[in-house]
C-alpha cells in the first residue's frame, strides 16, 4: 500500500510493521511525531505494544534495555539533545549485547539552539557499540527499521538508524507501506539466547575483572566486523522480497569518474542532479554514498574509489578540532590501502542550513580546480566576506 | 585472587556479562535494615460507623459484584442496611477521604443500593439465607431469655445479637407494631415501611418474639420481667416532644412533633390547616414539615386548592442547623420556607383556636456549650406569623415513669436502683445500668440520637449481656462514642489520614448523587424521594473508593518490588477478599532487601515498615 507520510510516520510504520513489543520513549522535536503515532497505535490496539511513558531519554533507554534484557523486541526514537541523555545507557545497550533498535532525528547540539538537521549528535555516538545507518528518503527510512531489527538481531548489537529533521522528518513523501505477512516472513519474532527470568535469575552485567573485560570488547568489536557481512545479506534479503534494496554503500555513476563525491543522508538527493548535470556537460564526476557508517564499510569504500583521483566528502557535521567526521573515516579508510587519492574535506549546511545544488556544484567546482585540498577543513558558504 | 580462564576457542568466550550460575544463592535478604509488613489499618469510614460496619470491606465486595457477601458483611454488624442506607446522617461519608478527591464515596446509597438488591433477590427466597449463611456465629443455644423493652434500632438490634448468639429473645412493644422511631418518627418517603417490615422480619426470622401491644410498666410489670428473664435491655427512646411552654400552646391546631408524625404513620386522621408553622431546626421538625406539606397538598388537591404553605422557624442559622443537610435541601426544593433567627414568644389563639405565632428575631450571641452562637432575641423585632398549624419540635424528652414506679415502688424513698442521670439511664461502658442484669441503650441512655448510634447501641448490650449470662467480666469495651463489632476484624486500629495515600493513583472523579423522583409529583404522597443507584452506578461509585489502609490486591508492590520478593499468595488474606480469587501476597524474606519502595509505593498505606529486631537497641 502506498501512502504520502512524513519520514517520522516512516519510521512508526516501521516499528509496527517489526512488531516492536516494547516502546519506551520520551518526546523531542523533531522526533515527537514517530512515538505519538506509535502510542496511538497500541492505544487503538493495532500495535501490541507495551508503551511506557519515562521522564527522560536516560529512561527510555533504560526501559529498553530492561525489555530487551527480558526478550522484548525494544524499539525508542530520539534526537539532538535527547540521543546525548542518553549516552550513558547507549554503552549499555551495546555492551549488554542487547538489540534494540532506535531512530535518531539528526538535530544541531546547542547552543546556539537550534532543532534543524545536522550529524554531530548520532556521529558524537560513534564509540558506543551502535550500529549506524543514515537515510536519504523515507521509504529508505521504513525500510531500514526493518533491516536495523532483522541485523541487530542476529549480530546482538543495537542499531540506530539515522534521519535528517525536516528535510525528512516532516518532508512528505510516498511510501510503500509492505504488507504485515511480506515483513513476517521477512523479520521473524526474536528469541533471546539469555533472558531475564524471575524463574530462573542470572546476574546480568555485573563486575568484570581486568582479568577479562577485554575479552567482552573483543567479541563486541568481532560481532560489529561481522555485522557488515551481516547487513549486506540482509540487505540483499530485503531486495528479494521487497524488490528494493540500497546496498551498504551506493555507487552512483562512478564509471571513468576523476572526481567522487561522498555524501550521506539527503544531501546525497541533491547531490545526484549535480553529478547528472555535470556529467551531461561531459565532466568526469560520480558519486559515493555512505549508508552504513558503523561498522565502517571500508572495504566497500576502498573499491569504489579504486578509479578516483579526488574524493571530495561532504560534511553536515564537525568534529571540533579536526574536522569533518566522514572525511576522517575516508581518509582512514583509505591510508593502508594502495590507492590513496587525496581527500577534500567539505564543511557545509551546520544547524540546518540549506545545502543546494548551487552548494554542491560550487564543492564540484573547487575540486576540479585544485590538485589537493588547501587546507584540512574547506568551509563552504560561510558568511564573511574577507579572508 | 580468581582463578584465570583462557578460552579454547573464540565460540567459548561469553559475549555478555553474565553469570552463569543462579543469583538465588545471593540471599540479599541479610542485607534488610527495614522490614516491610502487610498490616491493614483503619479506614475512617469504618472509624467513623456508629454501627460498626466494615464499610471498605463492602465497597470491596461491591466492586467484585458480591452483592449478596457484601450485604450479609453489613449484616453482620447491622440489621438495618436498607433503614440507613436510607436515612443515616452517614458519618462515614463526612469523614471519608474521597472527599479531598471529587467528593465523598456515597456511601449510604450504596448500602441502600444492597439491601434493595437483597430485597428484590430475596423475593426469589434468598432471604431467608441470612440467619443461615451467618450460623457460624450461633454458638450454642442458650436457655437463658432475655427481654428487651422498646422495639426501636436499639432494643432490636440488641434482639438481632442476641438471637444470632443463640439467646431467647422477647421484645415487649407498647404500639401495635414494631420499629420504634423508625417507624413512627421517620416519615415513609424517606423510609418506605416495606423496608423496615423486611428488615424487622429476618430479625424475627432467627426466633426473635415481639410481643406489640405490651407497655411495660402496664401491660406487663417490670418486676415480673425481671423474675421470667434473666437479663433485659431497656431500648425505649425519648418518647416525648419538649414543650415550647409558651402561652397558648395547649390550643387547638398546636400538635407536637413527634405526635404529629406518629399519628401519621399510624394512619390516623390529622388534619392540616393551609398555613403550617414548625418550629425547630433538627431532623424532626424538617420530617414534620415535609410531612404537613404532603398531607396538606392531598387535602387541597381534592379541594382543587392551593397547597398548604409550610414555614419552618429555627432560632440560629442555616449552619448551625442539626438537621441532614441533604433534607434541608430537599425541603427547600419541596417549596418550604426557612425562616432563620426567629423564635415564638406566643401562640396566637381566637375562641381557642390557633390563629398565628407571635415571633421574636433573635441574633447570635456569644458561643455557648455546644459549641454554637447562643441566639439572643433582639429587642422590639417581634412580628406576627400568621398560621392554623402549628407544629413544635424542638427537642426530644425521656419517659421512663415505668422504671421508677416498678424499681422504687418495693421500698419507697431509697435511691432508685437504676440510676438516671439528666433524663437519661445511666450506664457503663458495656451499656450495663446500675442494677446487675439491666442493660440500656439508644436515646435512653446515650446522647447521640442517631439509628445508627443506636444499632450501636443495642449491639454493645447484646454482646455485654452475653458476657454477663456467661459470667464473664464486662471490662473492656471501648468508650460509647467508638463501635464495638460483632465479627471484629484483625486491623490495626490506625486510622489511615488523606496524606497517608499515595495519590499518584487516584485520579479525581466527581461524586455521583442518586437521583429523586421530580418535586412536583413527589410532594403530592408519600412515595419515596431518593431513587437510589442502578448497579451500574453503585459499580462505578465503589470504583472511586481508596479502599483506604485496606490491601485490594492491586498488585502495585508486586509490580514494583525490584527483587521480585513478592508473590501472590492462595486465600487466607485479607480475610474479607478471600474466597476463591482471594488470597495475598507474600514477601520472601530472603530477598527483601528492605528498600521499602512497596510500603511507599503502596496506594492505600496497607504495607508498614519495622525495624529489624536485630537492628533494634
Amino acid at each position: 500500500m502506498e501512502k504520502v507520510i512524513m519520514g517520522n510516520h516512516a519510521v512508526s510504520y516501521g516499528a509496527m510493521l517489526a512488531r516492536a513489543q516494547v516502546i519506551a520513549a520520551y518526546p523531542i522535536t523533531p522526533q515527537t511525531q514517530i512515538v505519538e503515532m506509535l502510542s496511538e497505535l497500541c492505544a487503538e490496539g493495532l500495535l501490541d505494544a507495551k508503551f511506557i511513558k519515562v521522564e527522560s531519554e536516560h529512561s527510555a533507554m533504560a526501559a529498553c534495555i530492561g525489555a530487551s534484557s527480558a526478550g522484548a523486541r525494544a524499539f525508542t526514537a530520539t534526537s539532538g539533545h535527547g540521543l546525548a541523555l542518553m549516552h550513558e545507557m547507549l554503552h549499555w545497550a551495546a555492551g549488554a549485547r542487547l538489540p534494540i533498535v532506535m531512530a535518531n532525528v539528526n538535530r544541531a547540539m546547542g547552543p546556539g539552539w537550534s532543532i534543524w538537521t545536522e550529524q554531530t549528535d548520532s556521529l558524537a555516538q560513534r564509540d558506543t557499540g551502535w550500529l549506524q545507518f543514515y537515510c536519504e528518503s523515507n521509504q529508505e527510512v521504513l525500510d531500514s527499521v526493518l533491516q536495523a531489527f532483522k541485523i541487530a538481531e542476529q549480530v546482538l548489537l543495537p542499531t540506530m538508524l539515522v534521519l535528517d529533521a525536516f528535510v525528512l522528518s516532516h518532508t512528505q513523501e510516498p511510501v510503500d507501506i509492505p504488507d504485515q505477512e511480506l515483513v513476517d516472513s521477512y523479520l521473524p519474532p526474536y528469541h533471546a539466547q539469555y533472558k531475564l527470568d524471575t524463574r530462573d535469575p542470572h546476574a546480568f552485567g555485573a563486575l568484570v575483572m581486568p582479568s577479562h573485560y577485554m575479552e567482552l570488547r573483543y567479541k563486541m568489536q568481532k560481532a560489529m566486523e561481522g555485522a557488515v557481512e551481516v547487513a549486506r545479506q540482509a540487505d540483499e534479503e530485503f531486495r528479494e522480497v521487497f524488490g528494493r534494496g540500497y546496498g551498504l554503500v551506493e555507487k552512483y555513476r562512478l564509471e571513468g569518474a576523476e572526481v567522487v563525491l561522498v555524501t550521506s543522508a539527503t544531501i546525497t538527493s541533491t547531490a545526484r542532479v549535480v553529478v547528472d548535470e555535470l556529467r551531461e556537460e561531459g565532466h568526469r564526476i560520480g558519486l559515493l554514498k555512505v549508508r552504513m557508517f558503523r561498522p565502517f564499510p571500508a572495504e566497500d569504500v576502498r573499491a569504489a574509489l579504486a578509479g578516483a583521483s579526488k574524493v571530495a566528502v561532504i560534511d553536515r557535521n564537525i568534529s571540533f578540532g579536526h574536522g569533518g567526521i566522514f572525511a576522517e573515516e575516508m581518509k582512514s579508510a583509505l591510508y593502508n590501502g594502495s590507492h590513496r587519492p587525496p581527500v577534500f574535506g567539505f564543511i557545509i549546511g551546520l544547524g540546518g542550513r540549506d545545502v543546494t545544488p548551487a552548494s554542491i556544484q560550487g564543492i564540484a567546482d573547487y575540486t576540479f580546480e585544485h590538485d589537493a585540498p588547501e587546507a584540512e577543513i574547506i568551509w563552504r558558504e560561510v558568511k564573511v566576506t574577507s579572508g | 585472587m580468581t582463578e584465570e580462564i583462557v578460552f579454547k576457542t573464540e565460540a567459548d568466550m561469553p559475549y555478555l556479562p553474565m553469570s552463569l550460575g543462579t543469583t538465588l544463592v545471593n540471599k540479599t535478604g541479610s542485607w534488610r535494615y527495614i522490614r516491610p509488613l502487610y498490616v491493614d489499618k483503619t479506614p475512617l469510614c469504618n472509624h467513623h460507623c456508629p454501627a460498626g460496619t466494615d464499610v471498605v470491606g463492602c465497597l470491596a465486595l461491591i466492586r467484585e459484584g458480591k452483592y449478596k457477601e457484601a450485604w450479609e458483611l453489613i449484616k453482620q454488624e447491622n440489621p438495618f442496611p436498607g433503614v440507613c442506607g436510607r436515612i443515616c446522617p452517614h458519618p462515614c461519608e463526612s469523614e471519608c477521604n474521597r472527599g479531598e478527591l471529587g467528593g465523598a464515596i456515597a456511601i449510604h446509597t450504596l448500602e441502600r443500593f444492597l439491601a434493595d438488591w437483597a430485597a428484590r433477590n430475596g423475593e426469589r427466597g434468598m432471604s431467608n439465607e441470612v440467619p443461615v449463611t451467618h450460623s457460624s456465629l450461633l454458638v450454642t443455644h442458650h436457655s437463658s431469655p432475655v427481654a428487651i423493652i422498646g422495639s426501636g434500632p436499639a432494643g432490636l438490634s440488641c434482639a438481632y445479637h442476641l438471637a444470632r448468639r443463640g439467646y431467647a429473645v422477647t421484645v415487649f412493644e407498647s404500639l401495635p407494631t414494631a420499629g420504634g422511631m423508625m417507624r413512627m418518627g421517620i416519615p415513609e418517603y424517606r423510609l418506605p415501611r416495606e423496608v423496615l417490615d423486611r428488615e424487622i422480619a429476618d430479625i424475627e426470622a432467627l426466633g426473635v418474639e415481639i410481643k406489640t401491644n405490651m407497655r411495660v410498666g402496664d401491660n406487663v410489670k417490670l418486676s415480673d420481667l425481671l423474675e421470667d428473664y434473666q437479663a433485659i435491655f431497656i431500648g425505649v427512646g425519648l418518647q416525648k416532644s419538649r414543650k415550647l411552654n409558651i402561652t397558648g400552646e395547649d390550643a387547638e391546631g398546636v400538635i407536637h412533633g413527634l405526635e404529629f408524625l406518629k399519628k401519621v404513620s399510624l394512619g390516623e386522621e390529622v388534619q392540616v390547616g393551609r398555613k403550617v408553622a414548625v418550629v425547630g431546626g433538627g431532623n424532626t421538625a424538617i420530617d414534620a414539615a415535609r410531612t404537613a406539606l404532603r398531607l396538606g397538598s392531598a387535602e387541597n388537591l381534592t379541594r382543587n386548592d392551593t397547597k398548604s404553605e409550610v414555614t419552618i422557624l429555627y432560632r440560629r442559622s442555616r449552619a448551625e442547623m442539626p438537621a441532614i443537610a441533604e433534607e434541608i435541601e430537599e425541603a427547600l426544593a419541596e417549596g418550604i420556607e426557612i425562616r432563620y433567627l426567629t423564635t415564638p414568644v406566643e401562640v396566637l389563639t381566637a375562641s381557642g383556636r390557633v390563629t398565628g405565632l407571635k415571633c421574636v428575631k433573635m441574633e447570635l450571641g456569644v458561643t455557648d456549650e455546644s459549641g454554637r452562637r447562643r441566639p439572643v432575641p433582639i429587642e422590639g423585632s417581634e412580628y406576627t406569623l400568621e398560621a392554623d398549624t402549628i407544629i413544635p419540635a424542638i427537642a426530644q424528652e425521656e419517659d421512663i415513669a415505668f422504671l421508677e414506679a416498678e424499681i422504687q415502688e418495693p421500698e419507697s424513698g431509697e435511691q432508685p436502683l437504676i440510676g438516671v442521670r439528666r433524663g437519661r439511664i445511666f450506664i457503663d461502658e458495656a451499656g450495663a445500668t446500675t442494677l446487675p442484669g439491666i442493660f440500656a441503650g439508644g436515646d435512653i441512655a446515650t446522647p447521640f440520637g442517631t439509628v445508627a448510634h443506636a444499632v450501636g447501641s443495642g449491639k454493645r448490650a447484646a454482646l455485654a449481656i452475653d458476657r454477663h449470662l456467661r459470667g464473664e467480666e464486662l471490662a473492656g469495651f471501648p468508650p460509647p462514642d467508638e463501635a464495638v463489632h460483632a465479627v471484629p476484624k484483625d486491623v490495626d486500629p490506625t486510622v489511615v489520614r488523606f496524606e497517608d495515600l499515595n495519590l499518584a493513583y487516584f485520579e479525581e472523579v466527581e461524586r455521583p448523587e442518586q437521583s429523586q423522583m421530580p418535586v412536583e409529583e413527589r410532594v403530592r404522597g408519600f412515595k419515596e424521594v431518593n431513587l437510589g443507584f442502578s448497579e451500574e452506578e453503585a459499580q462505578a461509585e465503589a470504583g472511586r473508593c481508596f479502599s483506604c489502609g485496606t490491601c485490594n490486591l492491586c498488585d502495585t508492590c508486586l509490580i514494583f518490588c525490584p527483587d521480585v520478593a513478592i508473590a501472590r499468595t492462595p486465600p487466607l488474606f485479607p480475610p474479607t477478599f478471600g474466597g476463591d480469587e482471594g488470597g495475598g501476597y507474600e514477601i520472601n524474606y530472603d530477598y527483601c532487601k528492605g528498600c521499602g519502595i512497596c510500603a511507599e509505593e503502596c496506594p492505600r498505606y496497607a504495607i508498614s515498615t519495622e525495624e529489624e529486631l536485630k537492628w533494634k537497641k
